[in-house]
């Protein structure tokens, strides 16, 4: 029985290595989409244009302007009044405007509450509201309010508050998702549509050794994946912090790979083309990724989709990878997540088998 | 000057040449058919007339000259294409008027008394008059063609150009669409090429081409062509001792070929015989087909298969309706029939790969009820699915070694069976190839070797020869023949091509899903004393059916 397993599982490791164009987009998924995903999102303000209308002669509002400089911000530019400003904003080349009308300086001068009016380009929402949450802290330092507390912050986990390697991984276990579901409903379907299904049925071979060679080989790529993942970009390129056991990891990704797998199973026994296989994993794939918390909090979410997102098998392994990466978490501390990741799986994968059973 | 004229038209694709220097003259009212397997360079000359694929050389219709498909643009109002494919040109939820009125309607024709009027008769000659509002999904593939060949004709083209109209269309429509031509040709002044499978239409052509290998073989009539070969046919039996290119002198059909003079008998040749006497003449040498008899011993049961009112539904379409059949052993039996007549359904619940929805099935005397039943017989059962079907990422080798570990051959038994067979089916130029990258004829064969490595007692076989050359085809038979002599195997193979049923020891014929006929060969010979072939027979079953 093992022979035939290892006959087949090698069958579909040199299928997938002939087939350049597979190879390219898994490659392509594991290095330079896990990079692009970490190096391109921006949460800090960065080349942020800047308009102003000054009513006031300059003075104070020369000098909140002076504390607006590279890289955060390009120089202030001037408008001639609120509505030339607006239209820029309106046509996208800037992104904040701010109005110092003729009374601010007087009612700054005279003690009075001086309003300074900002325009916001609220569709860059995350960028103008970090430049909002600047400009206040600067007005604040020019009020000098007589209010003794300083506040003194202490990053955990992430001393860099660094952005990128947070990001970096959550696509990558993104990618390990869809890419595990997609190749594994191919090896199938590919089958269907070369017609070598009905072979395979004929062979005198028991079918459940073959749905689970097919599968592991796919799993099998993927941690390979991980692993070429893990070199190149999470830990090259973003230098992230592995303050876990790594192997700890690794066997996460494997029990999770298997959950995933099973998607996949349930996704081959429906789809009669690799076409069709696309578009299914994509519709089934989507509401686990958002409900996971990999793109919202999850304490951030409606309480039915709190509640929903139980059932993501993703939750758990992003929870439980980012504890390994950042915090370090020991194993036993880590057994929900495994538990979580584990019983989900055995479901999914349970389901799925069984599903492509049917056919043989 | 002729008014169609091709001259020096070359089409080449990335890899290969799809026709090579090909001329040809027409006129109007005339057919010109165009005969030669899948891959002969018909379709490829065809789309270059029809001004679709970049071509080289030069086409003139009349005082039109065109070089490119840019050029053939000023034509095609002219031009009627028919693509190969049956019910390619139509829309599946579109009923038959729904059809006429769309192609009138991008045809941009105006739909006046007269038209109407022509309208009518094409349904009439069709036979499709009392069909005007059923869809194209519901009729069957003869009504389909005979549809795809109206909406063509609807702007009453001068040109009609058709790409395998009739293949695996049943025989009555297919007379049907022959008339359909002839008439309007001879209405209209049509000039009309067109392309097919059969050798026995090509006696309905004024004119044939023999296509081979990107390369126009011979042209003429039909009788000059069977003329230009009588003095190289010979009675069979002709080569004996001597069966090999390389001695000059094939077998095959009752007949030999040999350029050199034989002590025989002539025979009286078909056209099949010219690309025979083009083998012999190109000194292409066919690998000798020998099979060694087999290792395993076994007790075969007089009856293998046996089949009692087998039934199956695809929801309300009856695709088998209680079909009984028997398999002896050692015998082949061919299932004939047209496209959708109900054939690789009946195989594939033979097989399992349908579930059996009514009827009884014995194999191999053992009763059939359960998957549990079938897994045991697995390994003695070999399959060969419709376009050969293996994995195009791995060689013939590696194929061949995949199946044998599928089937648990040791080793060492695999790799010398592998290279025996090889030799023997004559591909072990191919082992390190693609089976994508192997001409249709040695695919065949490498898919049969792949389905007799486990030795099996009974082999099906779905549509083999179906657009494989008649050389290859010849091969082919022979080898199920030596087959059947060393081995006792027994042989179900599908085909809709009826001259075929001659190789048969005893054929099934089916159609919408029922057997029509069952007997053996020489019976039905004797039965039908007029007919000529296959095919008479055949069309006297559909008639007294229909």
């Amino acid at each position: 029985m093992s022979h035939i397993f290892w006959v087949v599982f090698g069958k579909e490791i040199l299928s997938f290595l002939r087939s350049i164009g597979l190879v390219a987009a898994v490659l392509y998924s594991f290095t330079a989409d896990i990079y692009i995903a970490g190096e391109g999102i921006q949460i800090t303000p960065r080349n942020v244009k800047i308009g102003y209308v000054d009513d006031t002669g300059g003075g104070i509002s020369q000098k909140i302007l002076s504390r607006l400089h590279r890289p955060e911000f390009l120089a202030p530019q001037r408008f001639k009044s609120h509505e030339a400003l607006s239209r820029a904003i309106f046509d996208k080349e800037i992104l904040v405007g701010i109005l110092f009308d003729q009374d601010f300086e007087k009612d700054f001068r005279r003690g009075k509450k001086a309003q300074l009016n900002l325009l916001l380009d609220a569709t860059a929402a995350s960028q103008s509201f970090t430049t909002l949450g600047y400009l206040q802290n600067i007005v604040m330092d020019f009020s000098k309010p007589h209010f003794p507390v300083v506040i003194k912050s202490h990053k955990l986990f992430n001393e860099n508050a660094d952005n990128h390697s947070f990001m970096a991984l959550t696509e990558m276990l993104s990618v390990i998702t869809l890419l595990i579901v997609i190749l594994t409903a191919v090896v199938f379907v590919r089958e269907k549509e070369e017609g070598t299904w009905d072979i395979m049925l004929l062979m005198p071979v028991d079918p459940r050794v073959i749905i689970l060679a097919k599968s592991l080989s796919q799993v099998m790529i993927v941690m390979a994946g991980v692993i070429l993942a893990l070199g190149f970009v999470i830990f090259g390129a973003f230098d992230t912090p592995m303050n876990g056991s790594f192997w700890t990891f690794m066997l996460l990704t494997f029990f999770y790979s298997f959950s995933s797998a099973g998607i996949g199973l349930f996704v081959a026994a429906v789809s009669k083309s690799t076409m069709q296989v696309a578009q299914l994993s994509i519709v089934i794939m989507m509401p686990l990724i958002f409900l996971s918390g990999a793109w919202t909090p999850i304490y951030a979410m409606h309480p039915v989709l709190q509640f929903l997102s139980f059932f993501s098998p993703l939750r758990y392994y992003i929870e439980g990878s980012e504890s390994i990466f950042f915090r370090g978490t020991a194993f036993v501390d880590l057994l929900p997540y495994f538990g979580g990741v584990l019983i989900l799986g055995i479901l999914l994968y349970w389901y799925g088998f069984r599903k492509i059973g049917k056919l043989f | 000057m002729a008014d169609l004229e091709v001259r020096n038209v070359t089409v080449s694709y990335k890899k290969q040449i799809g026709i090579k220097a090909a001329s040809l003259q027409a006129n109007a009212g005339e057919i010109i058919g165009f005969i030669g397997a899948d891959g002969a360079g018909k379709s490829s000359l065809m789309h270059a007339i029809a001004g679709v694929i970049r071509f080289e050389g030069e086409i003139s219709y009349f005082s039109e000259v065109y070089h490119s498909p840019a050029e053939a643009e000023k034509i095609k109002p002219y031009m009627g294409l028919m693509p190969q494919g049956i019910g390619l040109v139509l829309y599946e939820t579109l009923t038959v008027d729904e059809h006429l009125s769309f192609f009138a309607h991008i045809r941009n024709l105006r739909q006046d008394a007269a038209f109407k009027a022509y309208r009518q008769k094409l349904l009439h000659m069709a036979g499709l008059s009392d069909f005007t509002d059923r869809q194209a999904g519901k009729l069957s593939g003869g009504m389909m063609q005979k549809l795809s060949l109206i909406c063509t004709l609807l702007h009453r083209p001068k040109l009609l150009i058709l790409d395998e109209p009739t293949t695996g269309v049943d025989p009555l429509s297919r007379l049907e669409l022959w008339e359909i031509l002839d008439t309007i040709r001879k209405e209209e002044g049509t000039i009309i090429l067109v392309s097919t499978a059969y050798m026995q239409e090509a006696a309905k052509m004024d004119r044939v081409l023999l296509f081979d290998e990107g390369e126009i073989l011979a042209r003429g009539r039909v009788s000059e062509l069977i003329d230009s070969v009588r003095a190289y046919t010979y009675e069979e039996g002709a080569c004996i001792g001597k069966d090999n290119a390389e001695s000059g002198c094939l077998s095959f059909d009752k007949r030999s070929y040999s350029l050199d003079t034989l002590a025989a008998a002539h025979a009286e040749p078909t056209l099949e015989a010219l690309f025979f006497v083009n083998a012999l003449r190109k000194k292409r040498i066919l690998p000798k087909i020998e099979i060694e008899a087999r290792e395993s011993t076994l007790e075969i049961p007089e009856t293998v298969m046996e089949a009692k009112g087998l039934t199956k539904n695809f929801g309300d379409f009856t695709a088998n309706d209680h079909i009984d059949m028997r398999l002896g052993s050692g015998e082949i039996v061919g299932l004939l029939g047209a496209n959708g007549a109900g054939k690789t359904t009946f195989m594939k619940m033979l097989l399992g790969l349908y579930p059996i929805d009514e009827g009884e099935l014995k194999l191999l005397g053992k009763s059939i009820k359960s998957s549990e039943d079938r897994q045991v017989l697995k390994a003695k059962i070999g399959y060969v699915s419709q376009h050969f079907a293996l994995y195009k990422d791995m060689t013939v080798r590696e194929n061949l070694i995949y199946f044998a570990n599928m089937h648990r051959i040791p080793l060492s038994t695999a790799l010398k069976r592998i290279e025996r067979y090889a030799r023997e089916l004559g591909f072990d130029a191919y082992m390190e190839h693609l089976p994508g990258e192997l001409p249709l004829g040695i695919n065949q064969r490498f898919s049969v070797a792949a389905a007799l490595l486990h030795e099996p007692v009974i082999l099906f076989l779905d549509e083999p020869t179906s657009g494989v050359d008649t050389i290859a085809r010849a091969q082919f038979w022979e080898m199920l023949h030596r087959l059947k002599a060393t081995w006792g195997i027994s042989i179900l193979i599908t085909t809709h091509y009826m001259s075929e049923a001659e190789y048969c020891d005893r054929v099934v014929l089916m159609r919408q899903g029922k057997k029509i006929a069952d007997n053996t060969v020489k019976a039905l010979y004797a039965k039908h004393p007029q007919a000529r072939n296959f095919e008479d027979i055949f069309l006297s079953y559909y008639r007294s059916e229909a």
